[in-house]
This record gives structure tokens, sequence and C-alpha cells, in this order.
């Protein structure tokens, strides 16, 4: 049986790593408070694409993918907005932001650990974006001109907000120092 | 204070026991007609294919016992999203999806120009929109979590042969599902902390988008952190007690399918497939042109 250094099994470790994700994104869905930031636009900008980024990024891009998988089935059947009634808009895009954010994050990990964290944040964010976006266009809901403003109007201050959340997050978890440390002599 | 109690908020089963055909399905048989139902309305793109797709949902929703009303109120806070959205599909159309067609003008006015493929775009996609709507509340009011838990596994097992982890998926909603209260009572316990330090929960503005992201900081982190922890002990506790994955496994609950379950995927069936083949062939422009030849012949 494949155990990793400290003794536990990989199986178990992704499976219960991707079920709290997952159970996070529910709540965040459901709860009044922390899934949605009010916007003037009317169309909220959203915090539940970050368990994705912050479960590809601790366990890989197999959890990443699956949490990512569990939030587009869930806003299959929950989402209030009606473009995610669309199971391709839906789960299509989902798979993939703990996919990339763990790609970007791998690729970058050696130079500066909470650096890689901050760019996989922003990579799985913005792949939500360009893909529920570019969905959208393809199926017909959205003209490219229209696309492009929301990408600007929403994906990027959700790009800042899953940036925070995940370097905090990571940071604090696997407790990489954020200052600059200290004379070393 | 009411509003502080989150557990209100966890309304995941939606479930609505009602003694009907479609509440009796075995759940496996129900997954994979809903999904082929689905696949039909995701690839319709002609009137004539969501007027057959509409009828298909109101039969099956009477077929249901589901009181309308309770069904259709979901529909309500979606509906200024719907109206936005085809408004914006009449003032920037999109690329027209479907077979190419000539479009002719039907109005115009300033800038705004509604052709017949606009006309019919703005009508499909609300009319799957809400088929996808009603469908999907259809399920989850007719089957219970645990059903549709079971039912999954049910629909992946034969994949497991090839070494898909269809058990695991399963325990991932299983213990997500399990865990979604237990954290809702700890991000309510996080809030009222914010809130006894003076927070202010619930009265900013759409303008206040720095304030209203700086509140969720203190939210998000520690639930997380939180949870991770608690993943840790699971870990600890499912890797002290042995588990090795769902192989071997047996159920406490097997299901078993009977002829109504095989009538009705092979209604399904058929029903994904003539609107497949409705949408490839132009069926829309023929029937146009009999009404048009009918609503000549009675001048």
């Amino acid at each position: 049986m494949k155990t990793n250094g400290q003794g536990t099994t990989v199986l178990v470790r992704r499976i219960v790593i991707a079920a709290m994700m997952v159970a996070i994104t529910v709540l965040l869905g459901l709860l009044p408070v922390g899934g949605f930031i009010p916007f003037p636009t009317g169309v909220n900008a959203t915090t539940l694409h970050i368990p994705a980024i912050v479960g590809g990024i601790l366990e890989g891009w197999m959890v990443g993918g699956l949490i990512g998988l569990f939030f587009g089935l869930f806003s299959l059947i929950r989402a209030a907005t009606p473009i995610f009634k669309d199971p391709l808009v839906a789960i299509i895009p989902r798979l993939f932001i703990g996919i990339t954010a763990y790609l970007a994050y791998a690729g970058l990990k050696r130079f500066n650990e909470l650096v890689a964290v901050g760019v996989g944040a922003a990579i799985g964010t913005g792949t939500n974006t360009v893909l529920v976006l570019g969905l959208a266009v393809l199926r017909g809901y959205m003209s490219i001109s229209l696309a492009g403003t929301v990408a600007l109007t929403h994906g990027i201050p959700e790009i800042i907000v899953a940036v925070v959340i995940t370097v905090s997050v990571v940071a604090a978890w696997r407790q990489i120092s954020t200052r600059p440390r200290g004379s070393t002599v | 204070m009411s509003q502080l109690e989150f557990l209100r908020y966890v309304t995941i089963g939606q479930y609505l026991g009602r003694d009907s055909i479609i509440h009796r399905l075995d759940p496996r048989f129900k997954l994979l007609a809903f999904t082929l139902i689905v696949v039909a309305v995701t690839f319709s793109s002609t009137y004539t294919a969501n007027v057959l797709l509409v009828l298909m949902v109101a039969l099956l929703l009477s077929l249901s016992k589901l009181p309308l009303g309770h069904t259709l109120r979901g529909l309500r806070p979606a509906l200024p999203a719907l109206a936005l959205l085809a408004l914006f599909q009449m003032l920037f159309p999109p690329q027209s999806f479907g077979p190419a067609q000539d479009c002719t003008v039907i109005w115009q006015w300033g800038f705004v120009t509604l052709t017949t493929c606009t006309l019919q775009l703005i009508v499909v996609s609300t009319a799957r929109l809400v088929e996808l709507f009603v469908l999907t509340s259809l399920l989850t009011f007719s089957t219970t979590t645990t059903e549709l838990v079971h039912g999954t596994e049910g629909v992946l097992a034969p994949l497991q042969r090839i070494g898909f982890p269809a058990h695991e998926l399963t325990l991932v909603v299983t213990i997500a599902l399990r865990f979604v209260p237990t954290l809702a009572l700890q991000m309510e316990r996080l809030v009222k902390a914010q809130i006894a330090r003076g927070a202010d929960f619930g009265t900013s503005g759409p303008f206040r988008i720095i304030k209203a992201t700086r509140r969720l900081l203190p939210l998000l982190v520690p639930l997380f952190l939180i949870s991770l922890r608690r993943s840790e002990a699971l870990i600890v506790a499912m890797d002290a007690r042995g588990y090795t994955g769902g192989r071997q496994r047996t159920q406490r609950r097997r299901l078993h399918a009977g002829p109504t379950d095989y009538v009705a995927l092979i209604a399904a069936t058929g029903f994904c497939v003539a609107i497949l083949w409705i949408d490839t062939i132009s069926l829309d422009q023929v029937l146009i042109a009999w009404l048009d030849t009918f609503l000549a012949s009675l001048k």
C-alpha cells in the first residue's frame, strides 16, 4: 500500500481532503455569508472555487480535479444563476480549476513556495473565469465583447480574493514563514 | 439574530415524499434516465425539439405528483437573471448555434436588430435553461440524498473493473455531506466571534467591495484551517481502522431493479435519440412551411 512520509495512506488522505474541500464549497454555496461578494454589476463575485485551488495545491491535480467535479455538479443542482443550469458551463470549467492551479504551483515551487501558491491561485481562478465565459460564448449565451467585460470586472477581483485567501491558508497550514527571516549569523 | 443560525441554510436534501412512479424508480435507473434527458436538453437547438422537451418535462412533473407551485417557485429568483440574459442576447447578439440558416431581420430599432436567428437563440436558450431548472428540481425533490449517493455508486460500479475509483468517489460525497452541518456550526461560531469583536455583517452595499472582501478573510482562513485539522484526525482514524478502498466491499442496502425501471430507461434513451435526431433534420423549417400554407389556405 502506498504511504507517504507521515505514514498515512495516500488514498485515504486524498479521499478525506477532497471530501472536506467539497464540504466547504457546498457550505459556502448555501450560507448567506462567505460564498459571494456583492458587486455593483448585480452579478456576485464568488469564492466557491477556492477549495478546489487549495485542494489541488495541497494534494495534487487529482484531488483538485475531483473537488472541481463536485463543485460543478453542486452548482448544476443548486445555482440560481441560469447559465449554470447548462451542464457544459457548470461542470467542464470547474474540472480544470484545481488541475491548472496545481500545475502552476508545481512548476514554480522550487523558486519560491509562497509565490508559487499565489500564482497557482491566480491561474486556477483565471481558468474558471476564462472557461466559464468561453463556454458561455460557445453555447450562445453571451457575445464575445460582453464576456470580455465580465472577465475584467469579475475575474480580476476574484483573482485577488483567491490569491489572498489561498496564500494565507497554505502558508499557515504548511507553516511557511511569510516574513523575511532574521539574520542567520 | 435568527440569521445567525446557519444550520437553517443547510438544506441539501430537498426531498418531498410522494407516492409516485418517479419517486419509486431505482435511483441508478433514475440517474441514467435523468442524464439522458439532460443531454437531450443541452444539445437541442430547434423550436420543435424544445416544444417536445417542455411537454416531456411537464409529463414527468405530473407523473411525480409533486406540487406544481412548489417546484416552479424555485425558478422565481432566477427570473431576473434569465430576463437579463435574454436582453443581452438581443442587444449584443452572440454567434448563433445549430445548423446554419438564413437570417432575416424581423424588427429593427436604432442599433438593435432582431433577426430570426437571434430570436431562435433567445427562445431556445431560455427554454433550455427553464427545462434544466425544472429537471434538476424534479430529481432532487423525488430522490433522497442517500439514494442519490447509492445510485451514483451503482451507475459507476461497472467502471471499477477498468480501475475507475467509483466507490472512492461516492465516499468523497458521503464524507462531504456528513461534514457540511459540522462546518456550518463552525462557521456560525466564527461569524459570532467576529461580531463580538465589532465586525459588521449584512449592511454593506454593493459598492463596498474591498470592505466586503476584507470581512471574509477572518472567516474563510480559519474555516479552511479547522477543516484541514479535522481531515488529519479523520485520516488517522480511517487508517487506524484499516480502510483500504472499496473493491471487495459489500453494501448494507442493495438496489433491485424492476420492469418499470427498465421501461423508464428505454423510454428516456428513445426520447434522447429522437430529440438529437430532430435537431439534425430541419424539421422547424418544414413545420413553419406547413403552417404558412395552412394559414394561406384559411384566407
